[in-house]
C-alpha cells in the first residue's frame, strides 16, 4: 500500500528542490511566455492559437522533461540509493515525482487559460485535456529517466520522442500522407484536436468522448509499459 | 547477532565478487571489512541491504534474511552507501527533514545529532556550499535520525581529510557506547585498527582472515623485539640499536646479560600492523586495485 505521508514527503522535497532548479524553472515558464508572444505579438494570428501552441508544449516538454530530470538527477548524483534504502517503495517515487509535475502542469494551464481569457467551460474542457494527455507525457518522461543514466542524457534518449509528440502534431494536415498516418497513433495529435476544438470551433464535451477516450488508452498503455521496464531495469542501474 | 553473513557468494558474469563469505556482529560492535578496491566489500553491503541477491549462501539482519523484506528490516538500519549523496540546492535541515517525513520519526534527534557533529549552526546553509567532511558528517545524521539499531557504513572516510576522519572516528565511537552495532568497510588500516572491535580481511572475494585486531597480530606476529642498549660504558654515544628474533635461543641470553650488567636502555616488542598481515596474507598491499 502506498503512504501518503512518504509521497507527500517526496512531493514537498520536489517542490523546494525545483525553486532553485534553473533548468526547471525556464522550462516552466516557456509556455507562459509562447502563448504571451503568440498571442500579443504575432499578427493575424487565429484566435486560440497562442494558447494551444503554449498548452502543447507545456504538456509535451514539461510534462516529458520535468519528470524525467528529476529521475536522472537522483541517478546522476547518487541520492536514489539512500531514497531506496528508505520506507520510500519505487511507486511512491514515482508517484511523488510525477504529481509534482501534475500539480504544476495543471496551474501553469490554468495561467494561460486565463491570460487568453477563456470561459469556464472551455477552461474546464482544456484542463480535463491537459491533465490526461499529461499523465500520459509524465510516464513517458519516467521512462525516459530510467533508461538515462544522467541528466545530460535524457536530452539524447527524450529528444527524438518530445520532437515526435510536439511536432507530428502540429505539422498533420498540411498534406504530408507519412506525417498524417503517424499523427493518428499520438496522443498528442488528439489533444491538440481537443484544443483547435473547444479554442475555435468552440464545440462541446460531448463531441470529445472518443478523444478523451484514445487519450486515455494510451496513458493506459504507456502506464504498463513504465511497469515493465521498471520490473526489468529498476531505479538503480 | 545483528548481522550474520554465511558461505555468501556471488559473481557478475565469469567474475567471481565473493566466493563464501561469512562472519558475524555481535549487538554493540563496531566490525570492520577490510580489503582493497574491488576485493567485494561494496557487493556484501548490497547483499546485506537487499540491493542484490546473493547466488548462494545467506545474509541476515537480526536474524532475519534481507531480501524480499528490505521494507521492514531496513527501518532498523541506518545505511552511509560509498557514493551516498545529499540533495545539494536543499539546506542541511530540508534534507534530514525529508528523510525524517520518509521514516516518519520524530524532530528530536536531528537536533540532537546536528549538536554532536558540530553543525547545529549550519543547519540552514545549502549543501553545495559544504566540505566534503561536513557533507560526509550530514549523511552519517541522515542514517542515525529514525534510531536504528545497526549502522552500515561503506567506506565512510574514503577522501576525507585526517582532521575530517578523526572527528568521524570519535562519533563513531560514541555511537559504540550508546549501543548501535556498526559494519564498516575501509582500505584503510588505521582507521580499523582504532575503530573495530572485531576485522575481516576481504581479499578478491575470500576472507582471508577475521579476529580482534591484537589477536590478529599477536596470531602473525613474526617474534622480533627491537632492543636499545648501550655496547659499553651508559653514555649516548654508546647506544646500539638491534632487532632480535624471540625464538632464537641466543636472544634470551643476550637480553639477560644485558639485563644484568644493567645496560639495557629500551625494549620493544615488533608487532605487525593489520596493513603488514594484510600483505603477508595475500602479497598484495591496499593501496592496490581489487581486479
Amino acid at each position: 500500500m502506498m503512504a501518503f505521508k512518504r509521497i507527500l514527503a517526496i512531493l514537498i522535497k520536489e517542490a523546494q528542490d525545483i525553486r532553485s532548479n534553473s533548468n526547471l524553472l525556464v522550462m516552466y515558464l516557456m509556455p507562459i511566455l509562447f502563448t504571451y508572444i503568440w498571442e500579443n505579438f504575432i499578427p493575424d494570428m487565429p484566435a486560440g492559437f497562442g494558447a494551444a501552441f503554449g498548452l502543447i508544449f507545456l504538456v509535451v516538454m514539461v510534462g516529458m522533461y520535468v519528470p524525467s530530470m528529476l529521475i536522472a538527477e537522483e541517478k546522476e548524483k547518487n541520492t536514489i540509493e539512500v531514497l531506496m534504502l528508505s520506507p520510500a517503495r519505487p511507486v511512491e517515487i514515482f508517484v511523488g515525482k510525477g504529481l509534482l509535475t501534475f500539480i504544476t502542469i495543471i496551474i501553469i494551464s490554468l495561467i494561460i487559460n486565463i491570460m487568453v481569457g477563456l470561459s469556464f467551460n472551455i477552461q474546464l474542457i482544456i484542463i480535463i485535456a491537459t491533465a490526461l494527455t499529461s499523465l500520459f507525457a509524465i510516464f513517458v518522461g519516467m521512462i525516459v529517466g530510467m533508461i538515462s543514466p544522467n541528466q545530460m542524457s535524457t536530452g539524447v534518449v527524450g529528444l527524438p520522442i518530445y520532437l515526435l509528440l510536439l511536432l507530428i502534431p502540429q505539422l498533420s494536415g498540411i498534406g504530408i500522407s507519412g506525417v498524417d498516418f503517424i499523427a493518428r497513433f499520438l496522443p498528442t495529435y488528439y489533444y491538440l484536436n481537443i484544443l483547435e476544438l473547444t479554442l475555435i470551433d468552440r464545440v462541446a464535451i460531448s463531441d470529445l468522448y472518443i478523444h478523451f477516450s484514445i487519450i486515455a488508452f494510451s496513458s493506459f498503455v504507456i502506464f504498463a509499459l513504465l511497469l515493465y521496464i521498471y520490473r526489468q531495469k529498476g531505479l538503480l542501474d | 547477532m545483528l548481522i550474520k553473513v554465511d558461505n555468501l557468494k556471488k559473481s557478475f558474469g565469469k567474475r567471481t565478487a565473493l566466493n563464501g563469505v561469512s562472519f558475524k556482529v555481535e549487538a554493540g560492535q563496531i566490525y570492520g571489512l577490510l580489503g582493497p578496491n574491488g576485493a567485494g566489500k561494496t557487493t556484501t553491503i548490497k547483499i546485506l541491504t537487499g540491493q542484490r541477491r546473493a547466488d548462494s549462501g545467506q545474509a541476515l539482519l537480526f536474524g532475519e534474511k534481507v531480501f524480499g523484506r528490505q521494507e521492514e528490516l531496513l527501518k532498523k538500519v541506518g545505511i552511509v552507501p560509498e557514493d551516498a549523496n545529499l540533495y545539494e540546492r536543499l539546506t542541511i535541515e530540508q534534507n534530514l527533514t525529508f528523510f525524517k517525513r520518509l521514516y516518519q520519526c520524530s524532530d528530536e534527534l536531528i537536533d540532537f545529532y546536528l549538536e554532536k557533529v558540530n553543525l547545529i549552526d549550519e543547519k540552514k546553509t545549502k549543501v553545495k556550499s559544504l566540505s566534503k567532511g561536513m557533507k560526509q558528517k550530514v549523511l552519517l545524521v541522515r542514517a542515525l535520525i529514525h534510531k536504528p539499531e545497526i549502522l552500515i557504513l561503506d567506506e565512510p572516510t574514503s577522501g576525507l581529510d585526517p582532521a575530517s576522519a578523526d572527528s568521524l572516528h570519535k562519533i563513531l565511537l560514541d555511537l559504540k557506547e550508546d549501543g548501535i552495532t556498526i559494519l564498516l568497510t575501509s582500505h584503510n588500516m588505521e582507521e580499523v585498527d582504532k575503530l573495530c572491535d572485531r576485522v575481516g580481511f576481504l581479499h578478491q572475494g575470500e576472507l582471508v582472515a577475521s579476529g580482534r585486531p591484537v589477536d590478529l597480530k599477536l596470531n602473525y606476529s613474526d617474534n622480533r623485539v627491537k632492543v636499545l642498549y648501550y655496547s659499553n660504558e651508559a653514555v649516548e654515544e654508546n647506544l646500539v640499536k638491534k632487532t632480535l628474533q624471540l625464538d632464537d635461543p641466543e636472544t634470551g641470553k643476550f637480553i639477560a646479560e644485558l639485563i644484568q650488567n644493567g645496560r639495557i636502555k629500551s625494549i620493544h616488542s615488533l608487532e605487525p600492523t593489520l596493513a603488514d598481515i594484510f600483505v603477508k596474507l595475500t602479497g598484495r598491499n591496499l593501496a592496490d586495485d581489487g581486479f
